[in-house]
């Protein structure tokens, strides 16, 4: 469906469960997800900007859907930094609407967004992206859990030698806090905590507060017989092995 | 006040450049993108870059005595760089008002770069990028 609306060079919104992608012309110009802190979390978190400032920028330009350019041009961004935090925010929120599991997808022509055009992307571009990060989750640690549920510290204690985004990770990690409420606390993309979260499960720091309940009458699957090693299989055996 | 293209094509006037980029080293994603890469793919010598800029931010033996803050108007690791036969690799930090992970790459020629230049040149740049 992307690409049929990429090469009709389609504008208007295209919804899914977990967000929305915003295309003008048939580029990605604009993508929001209730996993994803918006760019307003991600600017005013770290004082780059007042939230004065930023509901400014929304009551004076938001009805003419140029909010970036009103940033830029009243100087309370430069173009450089804004592009960067832009892009990071486009990106974050479209690794989970394009996700597996998102549902079907509905287009709505037309639908305009109020941040306007910062720095179109190709729907190419996003969609490889989109897949190539979701491979990197699974090189650092293949299980998904810790993606959405509530975190929690396995006891192992916070090594000194953690790096120090890690670390602000490791200790908003609570029992009740998923990885999209770190990222909101932090100001800082989703996909970014992903990436620590599973650094930091690999490492058996941090796990999945609930283990998603198995269903009772699920029929057991015998393993598929692959080439490839189980490479899962193998960092458990490692990570026990390990712990001992 | 320049944006990420015009700060590609600045660092692309430098002797000797044969490719720039603006990388996230948390995802391996580029940003922006210009000139060639040596892998023939921007997108996969950003992911390689990334790794290297993530091991030099996040590594202690790299970090200076002050700690590691990267809170302060200097980031910690201010460049890497990587010389082979044929080129030079700079990594130059980029520091934000907000939460990112974001650096500058040049791949430059080895006989006609000019490593020193380039270094204080992709400084400048960096910090014209998100400070206007």
């Amino acid at each position: 469906m992307l690409h049929r609306l990429a090469a009709e060079k389609a504008t208007g919104s295209l919804m899914r469960e977990r967000g929305t992608l915003y295309l003008s012309d048939g580029q990605v110009i604009h993508a929001e997800s209730p996993d994803t802190p918006g760019l307003d979390v991600l600017l005013t978190a770290g004082g780059a900007l007042s939230p004065e400032q930023w509901g400014e920028a929304l009551t004076e330009a938001g009805p003419q859907q140029l909010v970036g350019r009103f940033l830029v041009d009243r100087g309370h961004f430069p173009e450089g930094a804004l592009e960067l935090c832009h892009l990071g925010a486009l990106y974050d929120a479209a690794f989970f609407v394009l996700g597996r599991g998102g549902g079907p997808a509905r287009f709505r022509y037309g639908v305009a967004h109020w941040m306007g055009a910062v720095r179109p992307v190709p729907v190419d571009a996003v969609q490889r992206e989109t897949s190539r990060r979701r491979e990197m989750l699974n090189e650092i640690w293949p299980e998904d859990d810790t993606d959405t549920q509530p975190l929690v510290q396995t006891g192992l204690g916070l090594d000194t030698g953690l790096p120090r985004r890690q670390r602000a990770v490791a200790e908003l990690v609570d029992g009740v806090r998923t990885a999209a409420d770190i990222s909101r606390a932090l100001g800082r993309p989703a996909f970014h905590t992903l990436v620590d979260v599973r650094r930091l499960a690999a490492a058996g720091i941090v796990t999945a507060a609930r283990r998603p309940p198995r269903a009772a009458n699920a029929p057991t699957r015998l393993p598929e017989t692959s080439a490839a090693p189980d490479v899962s299989l193998l960092r458990r055996i490692k990570n026990a092995l390990e712990a001992l | 006040m320049p944006g990420i293209d015009e700060c590609l094509l600045e660092a692309m006037k430098l002797p000797g450049a044969r490719g720039a980029a603006v990388v996230d080293w948390t995802s391996g994603l580029a940003l922006g993108t210009a000139g060639e890469s040596q892998s023939g793919d921007h997108e996969a010598t950003a992911a390689e870059t990334a790794e290297l800029a993530r091991i030099a931010a996040e590594y202690q033996s790299f970090a200076p005595a002050d700690g590691s803050d990267w809170s302060d108007d200097d980031t910690p690791v201010e460049d890497l760089i990587v010389s082979s036969r044929d080129s030079y690799h700079v990594l130059q930090f980029v520091r934000t008002t907000f939460d990112s992970s974001v650096f500058l790459y040049l791949w430059l020629g080895r006989t006609e770069g000019n490593l020193a230049l380039a270094r204080i040149r992709l400084r400048e740049m960096a910090r014209q990028l998100v400070l206007g």
